[in-house]
This record gives C-alpha cells, structure tokens and sequence, in this order.
C-alpha cells in the first residue's frame, strides 16, 4: 500500500487551472520531494489532498484512505505544516497545541508539547498573535508532529525559520523519517529538497512534468558559473557550458555536466575569482525542460 | 457533534455573549425600572399617546391602552429595541460562526483535523444554539424578574406570547446571518449586511404600516407576517406565519450547511 496515492487529480477553479492529471504516488517510509515555481500547482494539490479543496476530477489516497470519501481517517495518519501560518491569535502556543493534541487523543501531550518546545526554543505561554512569524512556524511545525503521524505534509516547511531551527528541523525531520515516518515535502527550495529527499515530482503549470531521483535530477541541474580571470583573454569553454557572457576579463555561463570535469576545467584557468551558484528552479525548468 | 470542538468555541465566543447579554439584560431591567414613574402620570399618559400622530403610533405599535400596564410598557421596547439588539447579536454571531474560521484563515487549521466538515459545521450551529438560547433566557429571565419587582398586575400569558413572537424573529435573522455567510466572499465584515438585514426589516414595516401607499413595502419584512395582536384582551400571534418562519430558518440552515460542505477552502 503507498503512503500516498493521486490518480488523474484534477482540480478547476470555474474556468482557470489550478492542476491536472496530477498523478504520482510516495512509498510508505519515502520522503518525496514537490518541486515547483510560485503558482505552479503545489499548493492546489496539497489542499486537494487534504480535502481543503474539492477535487473536479480523479482520487487521492492516504495509506488507502480516500480523502474525499474517507477524509477523516486520512487525516487522522497525517501531520501537516502549512506554508503561511494562520492560528487562533487569542490562544497561546501551550492552548494551540493542546487544542491539536485533544483532535488526536494524543495520551502524553503536556510532556511531549513541553520536549518538542524546549527543542525548538518555543516560549509557550505567549500569545500567537505577539509571536515572530518564525515563533509561529516553529508552533505549526511542533503540531505537524505532535500527535506522531505516519504520513508528514509539508509545504514551504522552513519559511521564517534561522538557519539553526532549519537544522534542528531537518534533523528532527530525518529522525522521524528514520522511525518511519513518510514525508511529502513541498518546496521551490532545491537544497532542501536535495539534503532531505529520495524522489521528487515536478509540476508546472498544473502538471507533473517529470518524476526523477534526487540523484539523477542532480546530475541533470545545471550550475551558474561566474568567474574573473588574471587578464582580458578569449576562454574556451568546458563541453556543457551555454549562455556565455564576457565583460572583459569577467565571464559567467551555464553548465551542465558532470562536476568533477568543471573543476578540472576550472583549475586549468588563470582565475582571480570564481563563484558556483545553484539556480533557480525556473532556470533549471528552461535549461532541461523546456529543450 | 465534537466535544472538543463545542467546547473551544463556546470558550471563544464567551467575551461576546457576556457583552451582549449584559447590554440585553441591563436594557431589559432599565426600561422596567422606570415603568413605576410612567405608571403614577396615569391620566397624563393616556392623553399624551392620544395626541400621537395615528401614523406614528400604528407604525410603532402603540395606543392609549399601550403605557396603561407593565406589560404594553415592556411591549413597545421589547418589540422596538430587545428584538433588534438580540437580532444583531445572534444573526453576526451566525454570521461569523463559521465565516470568521475562513476570513481569519484557521478554516484550515479546524479543517486538517481527523474530523468531517459536517461535524464542524453541525458543532458550530449547535454553539450557536447554545449561545442563543443562553443570551435569550436570561433576558426572559431578567424581564420575568423586573416585572415582578417593578409591575402590579402580570399577565403572564402574554408575556409568554411576546417572548415567543421574539424567538421566532431573532431565529429567522439568526438563520438569514449564517446563510449570508455561506454565500458572501469570507473576507467580508458581516456586521454591516447583519445591521442592514435587522433594521431594514422594521423600519420596512413600520414605514409599511405608517402608510397606505407603501404598505406593499411590509410584504418584505418578516415583521409583517408576525405581528402581535390585542383581542378581547388576548395577546396572539398567528400561528400559521411562526410556523412558516421558523420553516423558512431551517431551511436557511439547511442551504448553509451544504454550502459549506462543498465550499472551497482556498487560503
């Protein structure tokens, strides 16, 4: 049984698109990567999946339940972190998760809320509406998984999160993963995805364009090389580099092929500075895509 | 229904029903308290009322014989002011009930929990009820009190008869407020539309009645269809438009409810 199943899920708002045919399924243990740009479909189909919205077309399963008509037992298995965090400002953190935890019948929630706020450095008697925005994502993380969830949904998870709560989350992340928890992880952040993922689907414009392993795609993603060399002097460029801009001795092109024979082309060049950057998702949409 | 749920909304909504309630209840107990003062000018009142424009009095619902007792004292302000304050409280409570989750964005919040749109919806009208009937009772309770303390003779008959005209009235708005939520953008601040709905109502009506030229106007107003009325020293109200009513309000109910169990929650 998948953790996750969509079949030929579609989704309409009147006339406009929001997805279709999304279709994919996340193995039971597996942490799936969502990729998209803004807009894309991403969202759509988490809603859909939830039950938030109404599917026009096709099904979604979660560990065999069918969202839309066995809702409550899905949700029941999953834990979800929303990408913009929107609670009840009049409760405290302390009253929020406890409020989650009684939906679950969560047996041990005053110490594990207590454990997973000391882990997170949540203040827990404060009101939400006078928490930081990154106060109130570490609150949505910590009901994500309170209440042990086989099946973890997160979109846009570390959005207002300090580089050090990212880690922790990504280690608490990896920790569940390792207990076996599956996790569908939502992002347009290609790191993320690439440090926490073993497949990922990609959408575009409502649809699935590709299903790939991280390490294939990463095989695949193009890098923004941009370096300065000693002198002004004409550069040959390494087998895989495109979109070559020269101003003087400055240079930046695409490149997309194997790491190793960029750094061996690299140190062969009398270089002042260099910079490799990891594009976009646009970029790597047009670069591999979209030729 | 879900405890859970019922509970943590009956909590939300406490600040609310006390302000309300408190406003109901110390408007009730005002009006009644200052009857004995009206009562000892007597003959004075009686004349004064006689010399009220006939448009105006049959618009508001008043005679000679109207300030003569506790009762025709309590009547005018019940029907003029308590209907319209416990209107606006419970219709913008319907109102927001459920709307607010959506407008505020915690829909999705309540709505990721292992419980069904209809228990949400179904918890929150029974909130509703709950918060509706406590904010009515104790008023009726309150009006009980102050007659006893302020009046001489009480029918209680008719008091009876005016609390339950009242009931079937704010639970129409009640029902009109949840189902204009149902259908208006959640971004909306029901409590202008909630106003407009309860005032727009009587003072159709009362216009209505003032004169004869727009007294096709009433027809709008559920006010036309439940009016009080004094014969051989009976207060009634017509059976057959209370029914119909609160037919009307369940039906609304209904509509709302299924709206919202179709109704995509966008964020």
């Amino acid at each position: 049984m998948h953790a996750i199943e969509l079949v030929g899920l579609t989704k309409f708002y009147g006339k406009h698109r929001g997805i279709e045919d999304v279709e994919f399924s996340v193995a039971s243990g597996e942490v799936f990567g969502f990729i998209g740009p803004n807009g894309a479909g991403k969202s759509t189909a988490i809603r859909t999946l939830l039950g938030l919205l109404k599917p026009t077309r096709g099904s979604a399963r979660i560990l065999g339940h069918d969202v839309d008509k066995e809702g409550v037992a899905a949700r029941r298995e999953v834990g979800y972190l929303p990408s913009e965090v929107d609670f009840y400002p009049e409760m405290s953190s302390r009253e929020l998760l406890q409020y989650h935890a009684d939906f679950y019948d969560v047996k041990d929630a005053t110490e594990r809320i207590e454990e997973l706020a000391t882990y997170f450095e949540l203040a827990l008697d404060r009101p939400i509406d006078d928490l930081s925005y990154g106060n109130k994502k570490k609150c949505a993380i910590i009901q994500a998984v309170l209440h042990k969830p086989k099946v973890l949904i997160l979109d846009e998870p570390t959005g207002g999160l300090d580089p050090l709560m990212q880690n922790r989350f990504f280690e608490l992340l990896e920790s569940l993963n390792k207990q076996g928890t599956t996790i569908f992880f939502s992002s347009h952040i290609l790191s993320e995805i690439q440090r926490m993922c073993d497949r990922a689907a990609i959408i575009r414009d409502g649809k699935i364009t590709a299903i790939e392993d991280i390490t294939s795609l990463l095989a695949k993603q193009m890098k923004k090389v941009r370096l300065v060399l000693d002198q002004e002097q004409k550069l040959t460029l390494p087998e895989g580099a495109q979109n070559h801009h020269e101003t003087g001795s400055k240079h930046s092109f695409d490149y997309v092929g194997p790491t190793n024979a960029l750094i061996a082309w690299l140190s062969a060049q009398s270089i002042t500075d260099v910079t490799l950057t990891e594009p976009d998702l646009e970029s790597i949409f047009m670069n591999y895509y979209q030729r | 229904m879900n405890r859970v749920l019922y509970f943590k909304e009956l909590k939300r909504n406490r600040k609310n029903a006390l302000i309300w309630g408190s406003i109901v209840v110390a408007f009730t107990f005002l009006i009644l308290s200052i009857y004995p003062s009206f009562s000892e000018m007597g003959e004075q009142m009686t004349q004064l009322m006689s010399t009220l424009p006939e448009e105006y009095a049959r618009a508001f619902g008043m005679d000679e014989g109207t300030w003569s007792s506790i009762i025709g004292f309590y009547a005018t302000y019940y029907g003029i002011y308590i209907t319209l304050l416990m209107g606006i409280f419970t219709a913008s409570t319907g109102a927001t009930i459920v709307g607010k989750e959506e407008r505020d964005g915690t829909s999705e919040f309540l709505l990721t929990r292992p419980i069904s749109r209809g228990t949400v919806v179904r918890t929150k009208f029974a909130v509703l009820g709950t918060l509706f009937l406590l904010v009515y009772s104790v008023q009726t309770l309150f009006a009980v009190l102050g007659m006893v303390i302020f009046g001489d003779q009480v029918e209680w008959s008719h008091v009876a008869t005016m609390h339950v005209h009242g009931f079937v009235l704010v639970s129409f708005f009640t029902a009109a407020g949840v189902l204009m939520s149902a259908f208006l953008s959640p971004k909306l601040n029901y409590m202008g539309p909630v106003v407009g709905m309860i005032f727009g109502s009587f003072f159709i009506d009362a216009i209505s009645k003032a004169t004869e030229r727009v007294s096709a106007l009433g027809y709008i107003s559920p006010y036309h269809y439940l009016q009080l009325q004094a014969e051989g020293g009976e207060l009634t109200i017509s059976a057959v438009p209370s029914a119909v009513l609160l037919i009307l309000a369940g039906g609304m109910l209904a509509v709302a409810y299924n709206r919202y169990l179709t109704r995509d929650i966008v964020g």
